[in-house]
């Protein structure tokens, strides 16, 4: 089992990855804070089930489809080729009609902190691991 | 998402369009200011008109995103400012001078606009630069 498989590694880099993209969506709104008919976008929360998967947006990697039930598991991969109809990734959806740079600072302060959060968190689970392994 | 990890360079790169754009938009605002009692070269003529910067959100094909670009940039068509000055060289035949139609006022409210809008794009940059190295720090654990 690789580390990436692990599930809170791999909500926690899905989190990361999330926050990333949501700080060029900010980033995008308020150099255009100053655009005529610009509307701003924010994305859709990433929601995670118990074991840590991501419900909704399919960001993990394409896996094989099993087609049998005696086929090996691939680890990580979707249960379908089908997947959601194009509709991977965070939706971006219209949040009203104009920037409103307070809005959008206190945004992109939250997801400073959020970001710091997952950041941290996800070193700590590093932490476990090295621990776990016995070399600290 | 086309490439992993380039989402805060995009972010940066995003902010700094915003960042050019108001830097833009001061320098035709320091303009209409300095040039606030720039009458016209020749008696009767039209002084300098003040000037609106405009702005218009482009897609960025490199960057895959909406950058804003400082568009074309206008003359106010509003009237000028009219004052009766007979010995001004400017002067009409009637004795008129046309002062440009610049307005201290509003050119101090969009000074303060284009301020704020330059610091809260100044901000985005700093928020990223923070979150970059947060992921930097993971390195360290």
């Amino acid at each position: 089992m690789a580390i990436n498989d692990l599930p809170i590694l791999s909500a926690l880099r899905t989190k990361m990855q999330w926050h990333q993209e949501r700080q060029r969506v900010l980033a995008e709104n308020v150099s255009n804070a100053n655009t005529p008919n610009f509307r701003p976008s924010d994305l859709v929360e990433p929601k995670f089930d118990n074991n840590g998967a991501n419900v909704g947006g399919a960001m993990g990697s394409l896996g094989m489809m099993r087609t049998s039930a005696t086929h090996i598991g691939v680890s990580g991969g979707g249960q379908s080729f089908r997947g959601d109809g194009g509709k991977n990734g965070f939706l971006t959806k219209p949040a009203g009609n104009a920037v409103n740079l307070e809005d959008q600072m206190l945004k992109v302060s939250a997801n400073q902190m959020d970001y710091a959060a997952a950041t941290s968190l996800y070193s700590r689970s590093l932490g476990l691991l090295k621990t776990a392994i016995g070399k600290r | 998402m086309a490439e992993d990890g380039s989402d805060f360079a995009r972010s940066m790169s995003i902010a700094t369009s915003g960042l050019r754009a108001q830097a833009g938009r001061m320098r035709v605002i320091s303009e209409n200011i300095a040039n606030a009692d720039s009458t016209s070269p020749t008696a009767g003529g039209n002084p300098y008109s003040r000037k609106v910067p405009t702005f218009s959100s482009a897609l960025d094909r490199t960057l895959d995103a909406k950058v804003v670009t400082l568009g074309k940039i206008r003359t106010d068509q509003s009237a000028f400012r009219v004052k009766h000055e007979p010995s001004n060289p400017a002067a009409d035949a009637a004795g008129n001078v046309k002062y440009p139609n610049v307005n201290p006022l509003v050119e101090m409210t969009d000074m303060r606009e284009a301020q704020r809008s330059y610091e809260a794009n100044l901000n985005i940059i700093s928020a990223t630069r923070r979150m970059i190295q947060r992921t930097l720090d993971i390195l360290k654990a």
